[in-house]
């Protein structure tokens, strides 16, 4: 059995005045992954080291950290695909860190709140209480279908380099649910959505240069959206499917019956 | 404004921009030679011609709002407090104004005669 040699950045703001790395020798399986790595070296070589996880199996975006200097999540990395016998686990970047590996992620959640994640209908009981079911159809659904799969695991956040310079900007995963909603043939909340995002530190801080899609581990294009919202901005309405919005509580409830 | 028509602003001139200074630099080095291009009475007698002198304005124009305009967005994006955004875009106008201003003296100096020969 090889080994492998993980090398973590340990560092807690609370003792530590700047960061260090650490080395540990791990033995290898097939099939391990980053994470696999890092519990082993956390069980039974230093419990003290800080990682976030769940699930395992990329789905919670919760053990996003930059290994061997990519933007990455852990459970959906193997040690052989890095090739070498070597392993650098970091903290992303453009977050603070709370310790280890372990990133405070409120700015970037705060930032995909701003941008109002879910349908706004004008009517707002209608919202609160639906009579029925909002109907998509296929191609209405497909325009937005990449979108819905971001699991907001800040990777993308992590890569901008406009982030890493402009505190306000919303970020690629924010703006790319802009999109993602403004296009939703269902919300009414363009006007609204678009004040927030047309001005200074919005949308057009994106300089395109594309790394938001090139790490991002659900195949989800945040940079395409970004540059569809621009588009959509200065069109100042959403390139709706004419008459596709559909709005069928007796169509429900006859689907139902059958 | 809204940052939407500002951006479009810089869109529509750059792509001016590209226009206007590849005519410019197709008439500096290709239908003047560059040596006599740069020579006073070369450039009199250019400026002196009514649709160049309208060119050599634009020209002025397109690149200076564009200029400015992209060292306003690298600003803004260097540092965010309320206060130096709001000087940048301040800064940003004044620039673009006193540029084209003292700029277009020249045009028109040289268009009407103000400057001898």
């Amino acid at each position: 059995m090889t080994n492998v040699r993980l090398r973590v950045q340990r560092f807690d703001p609370l003792t530590d005045v700047k960061p260090r790395m650490v080395d540990y020798e791990i033995p290898k399986r097939e099939g391990m992954t980053v994470l696999d790595a890092l519990l082993y070296a956390r069980d039974y070589l230093d419990h003290s080291i800080a990682l976030r996880f769940s699930c395992r199996q990329a789905s919670c975006g919760s053990c996003g950290m930059k290994i061997n200097g990519r933007p990455r999540l852990a459970c959906y990395t193997q040690v052989d695909e890095l090739g070498g016998e070597k392993v650098v686990a970091q903290p992303m970047d453009n977050f603070a860190i709370i310790k280890d590996l372990v990133t405070d992620l409120e700015s970037f959640f705060s930032k995909h709140r701003g941008i109002k994640p879910y349908v706004i209908r004008s009517d707002s009981h209608e919202t609160d209480h639906p009579s029925g079911e909002y109907l998509m159809k296929p191609e209405e659904l497909e325009k937005i279908l990449q979108f819905t799969y971001c699991i907001k695991c800040g990777l993308c956040t992590s890569s901008c380099p406009t982030v890493g310079t402009d505190s306000f900007f919303p970020g690629p995963q924010a703006l790319a649910q802009s999109y993602r909603y403004l296009t939703d043939e269902r919300d009414e909340g363009g006007k609204k959505r678009l004040e927030a995002l047309d001005t200074a530190h919005g949308v057009w801080r994106c300089h395109f240069a594309g790394s938001c899609s090139s790490v991002c581990p659900k195949g989800v294009d945040p940079a395409l959206g970004i540059q569809l919202l621009k588009r959509h901005v200065l069109g100042g309405k959403a390139p709706r499917t004419e008459g596709a919005v559909v709005w069928k509580p007796e169509a429900a409830s006859v689907q139902a019956q059958k | 404004m809204r940052e939407s028509r500002l951006m479009l602003v810089q869109y529509v001139t750059a792509v001016l921009a590209v226009v206007l200074v590849s005519i410019h630099l197709i008439m500096q080095g290709v239908l003047y030679p560059y040596t006599t291009a740069i020579s006073f009475s070369n450039i009199l007698s250019i400026y002196r011609n009514g649709l160049y002198a309208t060119f050599l304005e634009a020209l002025l124009v397109v690149t200076l709002v564009h200029g400015f305009d992209g060292v306003r967005i690298i600003l803004h994006e260097w540092r965010q407090t309320a206060p130096w955004s709001r000087w940048v875009d301040i800064g940003t106008i004044l620039a673009i104004v006193i540029s084209v201003g003292y700029g277009t003296r020249t045009v028109i100096l040289a268009v009407f005669g103000g400057v001898a020969a």
